[in-house]
């Protein structure tokens, strides 16, 4: 399976590729996407009812669909879908104490609004589907799509993710604990020694085919597991190198998810020290933030990486040679637990 | 309130609820079509966001969706709608 | 490759298990009633499919460690789950297995805790015991963690058709070699959050719904939660098999968010992807369990679409007349009620029909049957944005 075109909408500048010489420092928890200008791409009758999830997807999924006659299908991660429309229409029921409620936050805050936008804005008739597998969405989604073209029966895909910051998710995950209590810069997060994380949104999305022409890298394989004992996560791994006849010495260079937060980055460390001791190593969520299929960020990431762009200096953490055979590794809450095997 | 007034009132509205950020209150006119293949252009969800507008903001009740389609024709239409409604709420 | 259903498990408003639901459908005895536990406004006014027993109760009839956060979506979800597996015979080592996929379904999670959700989004409180209890996905980790799931396991939703689509991704994942089993379906709560939306979208009956009547009003919501076992034929050889899952068809309407295209473009489609996944033609089709929801939208396009596709319609009916429409759980529910079909050679009608849509000339069956061989089933289900999927099942 086969990258062909890659679009985000971040906390980067990276709908315009100008991110990588202009990182932008980030301090607190919450690391807002830095949002093209729609119009010209988006019609402004349609845009009136998008909510900022549907938005952004758009807003990446249609430059990559410009161009394309047609996708034979299109596929979604998303833990949470438009929860900025969630809680306009919670607050409507209370508010208003179900009386006459106005429909169109319902109809968008569904998961898998976004797809069907999509669908309609393409005219796409064909296969439409959305994972929500909260921290597992993505790496489904990419299964979805493998399982689709080896049963020939697709060419095309576009196939993406979409997250956002909305009250709704930043105050549920704060009751959680899942983000930091003190303060802390985008440059620290990383090293900060404390519990918690911060918060992050964007979409990323893939205009993926079966022919590797004109490609920009190739998905190899794509694995999760949930819940696993630590002793079990160096067997997942070696075990899924070793199914696409991989030893990690075959791995020039790993992306982890590494958050920040000290009460599951030892996943990272652990992996790192006892398979992948001398490869590329870079990080992530210090540019973009936590969120659950953040694992589509680095997608992108590789994709440019493999293109032969160099990485911000925020994002390395051991920069040896040029990246030719990646792994990305990332988990959410240290409870689902994802690879990508990319490559050239 | 006269029918002027209200006019204004609802455009004001109809901005609002529906969201036409790209529309100012002079772009609509009182006679402008809501629906169908000219002027607002309006679809079935939006004929439900004018209903609650309308109960909202004027305290009238459009009953049943055949009775809605009379209403929600223009500007002009639903001015007149409340206007009726008003004066058979104050009888 | 042969892909047999080999345990089946379900929770709905027709019963608490297989068993219970087989005597309502039987029976024609629907589950329609004004609600008992669901806080909201309606619960007088509007009837609904409710699952007889209140949130404590069902949690009282699960086996889990912790029932801490756990929701009414989660109760639901853990006792069909749990039927499933042990109808299935699966051992403890299978579901543990890394050949074993769980693929589940939900459209509202945890939201059927409303009022929770409100406290908590709008954080008027310090600590809640749901903060990990809302999303869609919350019931499949749940049910992954207390049956230590390690294989693939993934929760979709793509509205009213969610369930459908879970099943389809077995099928997919079996027919690909990556597992031998999967476990598949969905569950979802009544909720006041669901009630409002659809209440908004003005199409909730206030009578009990009649789909495909000339005369329906729209549809009553419902919830439950319904799960099936797959199994590659290898894996399966000397067990009791209950139909075979013969092929599926996934397409997009592309029409509008909330409403289907007259012309009923993803329907048809959708049928006729799954016939020919499922090596079959369009006469082979004995039964067609619809979606069927009695809204006038809904019944008239798949109406529309069974035209389409078919030269003759076959028997065709509604069971969301017994349960109304349980969202989340409906694609996998319908799926069971249409094995169920094959199994016995009978079907399950719809209930309340006393006119055919005008510019038809067929009516849904409207009353038990049981005169004739059921082979091929087709099983419908369509969801917001425009999502149709169509499962094939056939005898063993």
């Amino acid at each position: 399976m086969y990258i062909i075109k890659t679009s985000c909408i971040s906390p980067q500048k990276t709908h315009d590729g100008s991110y990588a010489n202009d990182i932008i420092s980030y301090n607190g928890n919450k690391y807002n996407a830095i949002e093209p200008d729609y119009k010209g791409l988006i019609r402004p009758a349609q845009l009136r009812r998008m909510g900022k999830t549907i938005r952004m997807g758009i807003g990446a999924g249609l430059p990559i669909l410009q161009d394309i006659e047609r996708v034979d299908g299109i596929i979604l991660a998303s833990s949470e879908g438009g929860l900025e429309d969630c809680i306009k229409f919670l607050n409507q029921i209370v508010d208003y104490d179900e009386g006459s409620l106005t429909p169109t936050n319902f109809v968008q805050s569904t998961p898998n609004a976004l797809a069907g936008n999509l669908a309609l804005m393409s005219k796409c008739q064909a296969y439409n589907m959305t994972h929500v597998h909260r921290g597992g969405a993505m790496e489904n989604a990419l299964l979805d799509a493998l399982l689709l073209f080896e049963e020939k029966k697709a060419d095309l895909l576009l196939l993406g993710n979409v997250e956002e910051i909305s009250d709704y998710n930043f105050n549920i995950e704060t009751l959680a604990g899942q983000f930091k209590k003190e303060e802390v810069t985008s440059d620290a997060l990383l090293n900060s020694q404390t519990p918690g994380t911060v918060c992050g949104e964007g979409s990323s999305m893939f205009l993926l085919s079966n022919n590797p022409d004109n490609a920009l890298a190739e998905i190899m394989d794509v694995a999760q597991v949930s819940f696993p004992h630590k002793e079990d996560i160096l067997d997942f791994i070696i075990g899924f190198l070793s199914r696409n006849l991989l030893s990690p010495e075959d791995i020039d260079t790993i992306i982890i998810g590494k958050n920040g937060d000290v009460r599951t980055d030892f996943w990272y460390d652990y992996v790192c020290d006892e398979l992948f001791q001398s490869q590329n190593q870079y990080s992530f969520k210090n540019i973009v933030g936590e969120y659950p299929t953040s694992i589509a960020f680095a997608t992108h990431f590789a994709c440019e990486l493999l293109a032969g762009k160099d990485a911000p200096e925020e994002t390395i953490i051991r920069e040896i040679n040029a990246p030719k055979n990646i792994l990305i590794y990332n988990h959410f809450k240290g409870e689902q637990h994802g690879v990508i095997l990319i490559r050239k | 309130m006269d029918k002027e007034q209200i006019k204004k009132e609802l455009i004001q509205h109809i901005i609002e609820y529906l969201n036409l950020s790209d529309y100012t209150t002079e772009d609509i006119t009182d006679d402008m079509p809501l629906f169908g293949d000219s002027g607002l252009e309006l679809d079935s969800i939006d004929s439900l966001e004018l209903t609650v507008m309308l109960e909202r903001e004027f305290g009238v009740k459009i009953t049943n969706p055949t009775e809605g389609r009379k209403i929600l024709v223009d500007v002009n239409s639903m001015a007149d709608f409340i206007i009726a409604n008003k004066e058979k709420a104050d009888k | 490759m042969n892909i047999f259903v080999t345990g089946l498990g379900c929770i709905s408003p027709l019963g608490f298990n297989l068993k219970e639901n087989l005597a309502q459908l039987r029976a024609e005895q629907d589950g329609l009633v004004r609600s008992e536990y669901l806080e909201s406004r309606y619960k007088s006014e509007k009837f609904y499919g409710e699952v007889k027993m209140d949130t404590s109760s069902l949690l009282d009839r699960i086996n889990v460690s912790c029932k801490k956060g756990l929701t009414r979506t989660d109760a639901l979800a853990f006792v069909a789950f749990d039927e499933a597996i042990n109808h299935a015979g699966l051992t403890k080592t299978e579901v543990e297995s890394h050949d074993t996929a769980f693929i589940s379904a939900s459209t509202v999670g945890g939201m059927c805790l409303t009022d929770e959700l409100y406290r908590d989004a709008n954080l008027n409180t310090e600590t809640s015991e749901y903060s990990g209890s809302y999303n869609c996905a919350a019931h499949t980790l749940r049910i992954t963690k207390e049956y230590k799931i390690k294989g693939i396991t993934n929760t979709i939703n793509t509205a009213c058709s969610s369930s459908a689509n879970a099943i389809m991704l077995g099928l997919k994942l079996i027919r690909s070699g990556r597992v031998k089993r999967a476990i598949v379906g969905g569950a979802d709560s009544l909720a006041k959050y669901t009630v409002n939306g659809f209440n908004a979208l003005q199409i909730l009956s206030d009578k009990k719904c009649t789909p495909f009547d000339s005369e329906r009003d729209g549809l009553n919501l419902g919830e439950g939660a319904a799960y099936i076992v797959l199994e590659a034929e290898e894996a399966c050889l000397s067990k009791e098999k209950y139909a075979r899952l013969l092929g599926a068809g996934n397409t997009n309407d592309a029409f509008h968010t909330s409403s289907m295209s007259d012309t009923a473009d993803g329907v048809t489609a959708c049928i006729r992807q799954a016939l020919q996944d499922g090596g079959m033609a369009e006469n082979d089709i004995d039964y067609i369990n619809a979606h069927g929801t009695g809204t006038q939208n809904n019944d008239q396009v798949e109406l529309t679409g069974f035209s389409n596709v078919f030269k003759s319609i076959p028997p065709f009916s509604s069971t969301k007349s017994y349960t109304g429409h349980t969202l989340g759980a409906a694609g996998s529910l319908e799926a069971i009620y249409s094995i169920l079909s094959i199994k016995h050679n009978e079907i399950y009608p719809s209930l309340r029909v006393s006119n055919a849509i005008a510019g038809f000339d067929v009516s849904p069956v409207a009353g038990y049957t049981n005169d004739i061989t059921i082979n091929t089933v087709l099983s419908n289900s369509y969801g917001f944005g425009g999502n149709c999927t169509s499962l094939l099942f056939g005898k063993v």
